[in-house]
């Protein structure tokens, strides 16, 4: 008997699953792999989805992916794929996906009305130069900007920070990143002075509990959640806690499910803290040698416009944005600081709410007062259904596990802290809980900030490319950073634009009022994931301003651009990621991409060519900077510079650049380049621009090894600081701690090394003290203290639920990409509002309903869900974001995290009723 | 048509007990069986995803079932499975190309 196609294949597939695992394999099934394989090409290449990271093996055969697989030698997932890593093979294929560049265009001339019809890129290149010149020349440099990604590849993200930074002297270059983890970076910058988690993804292997706040592992991070699982079932004293404000599939093998009202995991932190202190369960060891007691001002604002904030927004919408000048305490807030209810605070530190000031362990101790468990439960409890005390035992239970100094805990989240009104603060209070117990940057010990992107960390933090960063964390307001950047990047110096840009919503609002003239969005859709979205499609469509978007599918940005450019996707280029535990991954090019579509950094090193250093290199003025920068050409001139020179030249085809060679066969082993290709310059592009990017860190605690280890048939990413020892490139598995870094000062412990050289002034829990007496915190981490602080919008009686939003684990992100994939599509076709059955009945609504979600915003349309995998409390509604048919973000509020400019999706005030 | 790897874990002590609850399952071939360290390799067939992520989930939910995740995934180069358009740019191809949609409107 015969075997059929079908039974081969699955013999096939059944071997290769097998070996992926590490299972011996029969004789037979063996000869069946080699048959269905039989011309095929594998290479190691990496998830284009989330922030885990996992490796995946794709195959190519005939110039198409014919299969993918998870890879067995992939410390972060050992095989395994979770359902959207399975389909990277499949995202390229989309029935629409965009071939060719296409101009709004009528009888053949660029108009902002007309239509799009395809351009050639000779003319879609022109059409930008033209532009950029008009915005540059109406608004300076600050007139442009650049929405970039955390899915830029890292040589994509350097590319954007040199050409806008270096080249156009513009810091308005901002990532998606803004909207997902600016929060933990200015965590981690307040707390340690250094970016990016000290620990890695083996803590679980080494935990016994994990502590999920606002983070639904489960459907959002499979694969770490397949290990979190692994370990809950095999290591006896492990136990899982899942806090969020609505029941999910994380709660499924929680032992401990937590329901908290939206901000009220504010001052469930404080409760832990305080009973830490209470219990003495403090590392006085550790706490005395190593950190530091801090805090900062309570009158940071909401993050909506500081000024004329009015002439922008309906009445309806400043009844809330009015918050920004001054705010009248709610009684648990009130509470929380030490206020009286009913007190109207004038937001004075608005502008400045990085701020902060030492204090002692008493005033800590003494700010932790209020957070007694009754007050904790009254204002955190986000089930009105459940019974008070059965949700104060839950925060004892909490406490106890923060508490028991023998058991080791890790602390995760992403969204839920991230987007949060008060996401830097909420940070930070699960480091005060960690460093507290003296349990950070131990294996198994740690609180640990998870990322959605795949590059978020890679490349929008460790490249910096946001408004205010350079490279290896440094930032262009500080002028020895501006320095060192300007070295080298062999700049005159004073090139760099000493001025913050725009952030990413500030960019939308710069558009809304017609300081930014022209705009270009890479691997990322601005005017479908930014909050209060009315606003920025009208500012797209209906002021003077050019809108390029460069995307590989019509998403929503693409819709509402002037000028699309076709991307290449992940495989169809060279590229590097850097994932949650700072394990820095590459890829090779494993296709062409189809039609005219191109790699990002080929756009943008095309229109460096466009634009010479007179162009760019003379006195600019800024707005805000008396001085505007400075006429840099004669400096240029005698560094060998002409004033015709272009940015090209300059900036990327250096002489040290070109002496990276295409091809590189040692490299390349037989893929191709399509960059390198059309550059036709005999250059590699991305090996160069990797190789360039690398010295900011060397030696900075931010090390990487060069362009060729990673490629390494044997290496499946490092986690940096990568150090030379011997002949061998190693990496750094918790940082921080003595006994992996190697930055750690010998004999000390611990050595948070980020803090060296800073000082604090010493204050109360009111204000900075005598700014003659400071603290020295070299080595310390600092434990702020922070308070509660309820939500700008409230539900109300008419707008009566609470709405947060999130991802699905089919889709992720806007669903450009998962949305073409036909079989994701089915599974989740179209974005659903998941509310509680109580709050269906009550309305007379009932599943499947078409219904209205309205907001003081905006509002969608959309069908009701009272089933399903998340179970909402009363008071809650749930919508996803990925359906660009039902834009949740029309409806949602743009407030944001004061001192880092994130966005929080998770709570507004709607109100729901039939369509 | 879907084909799909996936690894199913078990204590070994139950791993015949797992491979005979697979075997009842519809669509589910198990291919390899690791008693030692119960470790399970089955191929699954499924007509879209739905019906994959079902099983799959299925699969998840048998007793003794410790893990079970897909390691493989083979992309069938047929054309009915990339027909699939999300209807509303379907919609909109009837219309004219890449205009703002009304849904961007109220």
């Amino acid at each position: 008997m015969g075997l059929t196609r079908r039974d081969f294949l699955k013999t096939s597939i059944a071997a290769s699953t097998a070996a992926t695992v590490g299972m011996p394999l029969a004789k037979q099934a063996e000869a069946a792999v080699k048959g269905a394989e039989a011309g095929w090409q594998w290479d190691k290449s990496v998830c284009r989805f989330c922030g885990t990271g996992c490796g995946i093996m794709v195959a190519t055969k005939g110039g198409k992916i014919v299969a993918t697989k998870g890879d067995p030698d992939a410390p972060v997932n050992r095989g395994l794929n979770c359902v959207k890593g399975y389909f990277n093979g499949k995202i390229r294929y989309g029935a629409d996906r965009l071939t060719q560049p296409l101009l709004r265009m009528t009888d053949g001339k660029f108009d902002k009305k007309g239509k799009f019809q395809p351009v050639s890129w000779e003319k879609a290149i022109d059409i930008m130069e033209e532009k950029m010149r008009w915005a540059m020349k109406e608004k300076g440099p600050t007139g442009i900007s650049i929405f970039g990604s955390g899915q830029y590849t890292i040589h994509e993200g350097y590319t954007a920070a040199k050409l806008m930074k270096a080249g156009f002297r513009s810091n308005n270059l901002d990532p998606n990143a803004r909207h997902c983890m600016a929060s933990a970076v200015v965590g981690f910058m307040q707390t340690f002075g250094i970016d990016e988690p000290q620990g890695n993804y083996d803590d679980i292997e080494h935990t016994d509990t994990a502590v999920l706040w606002g983070a639904n592992m489960a459907e959002m991070h499979p694969i770490l959640w397949s290990r979190i699982t692994n370990r809950r079932l095999t290591h006896k004293p492990m136990k899982v806690v899942n806090l969020s404000v609505y029941g999910n599939m994380s709660s499924d093998i929680a032992d401990l499910e937590i329901i908290f009202s939206p901000s009220g995991d504010l001052a469930i932190q404080n409760y832990i803290a305080s009973e830490i202190v209470k219990r003495d369960a403090i590392n006085h060891d550790f706490v005395k040698k190593h950190t530091q007691f801090a805090t900062g001002p309570y009158d940071i604002g909401y993050g909506f416009r500081p000024k004329n904030a009015e002439k922008f927004h309906t009445a309806a919408e400043m009844e809330i944005v009015k918050n920004e000048k001054v705010r009248v305490l709610d009684k648990w807030e009130a509470i929380g600081q030490r206020r009286k209810e009913g007190e109207a605070v004038e937001q004075k530190n608005a502008a400045t709410p990085m701020k902060d000031w030492a204090i002692s362990f008493e005033d800590f101790k003494a700010a932790l007062e209020p957070y007694t468990l009754d007050y904790t439960a009254e204002v955190a409890k986000g089930d009105p259904d459940e019974p008070m005390d059965k949700f104060k035992a839950k925060l004892q239970q909490l406490a106890d596990y923060y508490c028991d100094k023998n058991r080791k805990i890790v602390s995760y989240w992403t969204m839920g802290f991230n987007q949060h009104q008060r996401g830097t603060w909420v940070n930070e209070q699960a480091y005060m809980n960690h460093l507290l117990t003296g349990r950070q940057c131990q294996p198994g010990n740690g609180a640990f900030s998870l990322t959605g992107q795949p590059s978020a960390c890679g490349t929008a933090r460790e490249v910096g490319t946001f408004a205010h960063r350079l490279p290896a964390d440094m930032v262009v307001m500080n002028p020895k950073h501006r320095a060192i950047a300007e070295k080298i990047w062999k700049l005159p110096a004073g090139t760099i634009n000493p001025q913050m840009g725009s952030h990413f919503v500030k960019i939308m609002r710069d558009l809304e009022d017609g300081q930014i003239l022209f705009s270009w969005t890479q691997v990322n859709n601005p005017w479908q994931n930014t909050a209060n979205v009315n606003h920025w499609i009208k500012a797209a469509r209906e002021m003077n301003n050019f809108i390029v978007v460069a995307d590989a599918y019509p998403g929503v940005s693409a819709k509402v651009a002037d000028l699309i450019l076709p991307a290449a996707m992940i495989n169809e280029k060279w590229g590097a990621y850097g994932n949650a535990e700072r394990r820095t991954q590459v890829w090779r090019q494993q296709v062409l991409p189809p039609g005219e579509a191109r790699a990002d950094i080929w756009m943008m090193l095309e229109l460096s060519k466009r634009f010479k250093l007179k162009d760019v290199w003379g006195a600019q003025k800024i707005p805000g900077l008396e001085a505007g920068l400075p006429d840099v050409l004669p400096a240029a001139q005698a560094m060998g510079y002409t004033p015709e020179s272009t940015l090209y030249e300059v900036l990327f085809a250096t002489p040290e650049n070109k002496k990276f060679k295409w091809p590189d066969n040692a490299v390349a082993k037989g893929h191709g380049n399509h960059v390198a290709d059309l550059l036709k310059d005999g250059w590699f592009p991305e090996k160069a621009m990797f190789e360039e990017y690398r010295q900011f860190g060397t030696g900075h605690a931010h090390d990487l090894a060069p362009f060729d280890i990673y490629h390494h048939d044997k290496v499946r990413g490092l986690r940096w600081p990568v150090v030379l020892k011997g002949d061998k490139w190693v990496e750094t598995q918790w940082r921080n701690n003595e006994a992996y870094d190697p930055y750690v000062k010998k004999g000390s412990g611990f050595d948070f090394y980020g803090n060296n050289g800073q000082a604090l002034v010493m204050g109360d829990l009111d204000k900075p003290g005598d700014p003659a007496k400071k603290v020295d915190i070299s080595g310390k981490a600092k434990i702020y203290f922070r308070p509660y602080a309820s939500p700008v919008e409230k539900p109300d009686a008419n707008y009566d639920l609470w709405l947060c939003t999130g991802r699905v684990l089919e889709h992720w992100h806007s669903g450009t990409m998962t949305r073409r994939v036909p079989e994701l599509h089915r599974a989740v076709p179209a974005a659903v509002c998941w509310i509680s059955q109580k709050d269906a009945d009550a309305k007379g609504l009932k599943r499947n309903d078409l219904v209205w979600v309205e907001s003081r915003r905006g509002k969608v349309k959309v069908r009701l869900e009272t089933g399903g995998r998340n179970r909402v409390p009363r008071g809650m509604v749930y919508v996803p974001w990925f359906d660009e048919g039902v834009l949740i973000n029309k409806v949602t509020l743009d407030s944001t995290c004061p001192l880092s400019k994130e966005t929080d999706y998770k709570k507004c005030a709607v109100k729901v009723y039939k369509a | 048509m879907n084909l799909s790897g996936i690894l199913v874990s078990a204590k070994p002590e139950h791993v015949m007990s797992v491979v005979e609850s697979l075997h009842a399952l519809e669509g589910v071939e198990v291919h390899q069986v690791e008693e030692s360290t119960g470790r399970v390799i089955v191929v699954q067939e499924a007509e879209d995803i739905r019906a994959e992520m079902a099983g799959l989930r299925h699969i998840k939910t048998l007793p003794n079932v410790m893990m079970a995740e897909m390691v493989y995934h083979y992309i069938a180069d047929d054309n009915d499975v990339y027909e699939g358009i999300p209807p509303e740019l379907a919609e909109e191809e009837q219309s004219e190309p890449c205009a703002v949609p009304a849904y961007l409107h109220d």
